[in-house]
């Protein structure tokens, strides 16, 4: 029981069963607790199971696939803009570009959403590119880190086999490290998963997940928010699996 | 043991190194020939360089594979291109093979793909670079480890591919830092196995590396170069002593009474250094 407790102690996986296994039942009651009183701060299970119901009478899976195909869109563009200006960073005159994309995340979304739809008059393609612009700022940030924590090795070894400035960068930088380039879109996804639910309330008629939580909220359905909030976590969730287990079936030697 | 001394195949004149105006290295000469033994095919050069830890070994090896250009001076190798006897050219990037301390390889190339890259700049066909390949691979015991990548290799595998991945890029000579740093008593034996078959494979192979380790080094150089503090400062590092072992008469031989003098008298050098 004290190795519970212990910092840094290794456990058996029957005790980290137990471990997960009691913060489940910790959950449960804690949630189950909330149902006594007047006040309640979440919905019952029983709504949240009815939320499910509503949800899926209505179309759950279209408005997935909605989601799903906004956010791949996105992240396509978003991964071409940023590897160009990432991989453009190891050229002297071009590295100030990258390092100002990636103090752009700093900005406010409305700031940039306000900007771009100016420009844009598709509602369709202001949310793509809000979520790209997002994402591109962050993705550009991560890629940037990735090539500095290139140790200076690699690049000495490509070096003495005679490899030119530029064959370096195509071995060493692209080809050699296409499999961090996955890592860090899997990283980067959960922004764009994130802001989904903001973007999609741009356009109604477009659907999604996100049209659905603010239609719920609207209602003021509780049970199905918190439904919604678990199906996009899970959808999240599933899509980080999938790019972690293509990153490994790929890339044999991207044993991290 | 009877050999003669024919071309400059390494001349360093007074280099002096260093970064962002720091001077690391002051006039450091080097000057080695490409040495035949009666009786011997290919005898190869081997030197060590020994000094204490943040003495400008790890520096003086980045000027000797042209990473790092001399701030003075100048380094000139043989310029095996050419016919024409001791012609020299200026040391450029890529002409001398480096195996850092890591045995730093392509992560994402296979051990074979490592080969092929390494040959890529040769005119020879597609059939007898796969032939030459598997020679080495044979030769050096990695051909069952053909289609693993770096990761997938152990050490010893990792050190052989990059020796081999060097010498397959036209290398004669190739700088090895700190190849024994870790290993146990049965690596090293597969070391010292590697460095001969370096040496035997071309009389122009030279095997530069460093070591902490004076006995080995005395017991496998044919000349060793200490690297230190000269008297009186701190500022920079020189050549403090070279030890010519073939003129000393203790190269190719067992190690013995010679060896040890010579392992005592570098000892004191590098403590006062």
């Amino acid at each position: 029981m004290k190795n519970l407790i212990k910092p840094f102690q290794e456990l058996k996986s029957t005790s980290r069963g137990t471990i997960m296994l009691g913060w489940l039942i910790a959950i449960l009651t804690f949630w189950t607790l909330n149902m006594f009183g007047t006040s309640h701060m979440f919905p019952t299970p029983t709504q949240v199971i009815h939320g499910f119901g509503d949800l899926w009478a209505e179309g759950l899976v279209v408005h997935i696939v909605s989601s799903i195909a906004l956010c791949a869109h996105a992240v396509f563009l978003s991964v071409i803009i940023s590897l160009v200006i990432a991989y453009s960073t190891a050229i002297p005159i071009m590295k100030p570009v990258g390092t100002f994309i990636s103090k752009l995340r700093y900005l406010p979304l409305t700031g940039i959403a306000f900007y771009l739809a100016i420009i844009i008059n598709d509602a369709r393609s202001l949310q793509v590119w809000v979520l790209v612009v997002f994402m591109t700022t962050f993705l550009t940030t991560s890629l940037i880190q990735m090539i500095q924590d290139i140790p200076k090795e690699e690049l000495d070894h490509a070096k003495t086999l005679g490899c030119n400035r530029w064959e370096i960068l195509w071995e060493v930088v692209i080809k050699g490290r296409l499999d961090y380039v996955l890592e860090l879109v899997r990283q980067n996804l959960a922004i764009v998963w994130m802001m989904l639910v903001t973007v999609e309330s741009i356009l109604a008629a477009a659907g999604g997940m996100g049209f659905l939580i603010k239609n719920s909220d609207k209602l003021g359905d509780n049970g199905r928010v918190i439904a919604l909030q678990i199906i996009i976590v899970v959808v999240g969730l599933s899509l980080d699996f999938i790019i972690t287990k293509l990153r490994k079936l790929i890339f044999r030697y991207s044993n991290y | 043991m009877s050999y003669r001394e024919l071309d400059t195949i390494l001349y360093v004149d007074k280099i002096s190194v260093g970064y962002e105006g720091k001077t690391i290295l002051k006039d450091v000469s080097i000057i080695e020939k490409n040495i035949v033994r009666d009786g011997h095919d290919s005898t190869g050069q081997t030197i060590a360089v020994l000094g204490r830890s943040g003495r400008g070994k790890s520096t003086l090896f980045k000027a000797l594979t042209g990473l790092v250009k001399p701030m003075s001076g100048q380094i000139l190798i043989s310029d095996m291109a050419t016919e024409v006897a001791d012609d020299a050219k200026i040391l450029a990037e890529g002409d001398v093979g480096f195996v850092d301390q890591k045995y730093t390889l392509f992560r994402h190339k296979t051990v074979y793909q490592i080969c092929q890259y390494a040959l890529r700049k040769s005119k020879t066909t597609k059939q007898e670079k796969d032939k030459l390949i598997t020679e080495f691979l044979t030769e050096w015991g990695l051909l069952e480890h053909k289609n693993k990548y770096s990761c997938e290799l152990s050490g010893g595998q990792r050190q052989r591919t990059a020796i081999i991945e060097q010498m397959l890029s036209s290398k004669h000579f190739m700088i090895l830092d700190e190849p024994f740093s870790g290993l146990d008593v049965g690596n090293i034996e597969k070391v010292k196995t590697s460095f001969q078959k370096i040496l035997d494979a071309d009389e122009y192979n030279t095997i530069i590396f460093s070591t902490h380790d004076i006995r080995l080094a005395a017991e496998l150089a044919d000349s060793i170069y200490i690297i230190g503090n000269p008297e009186g400062t701190t500022e920079y590092s020189t050549v403090l002593k070279h030890y010519d072992l073939k003129k000393m008469g203790l190269a190719w031989t067992p190690y013995g009474e010679g060896h040890r003098k010579v392992v005592a008298d570098i000892k004191e050098i590098l403590l006062k250094s």
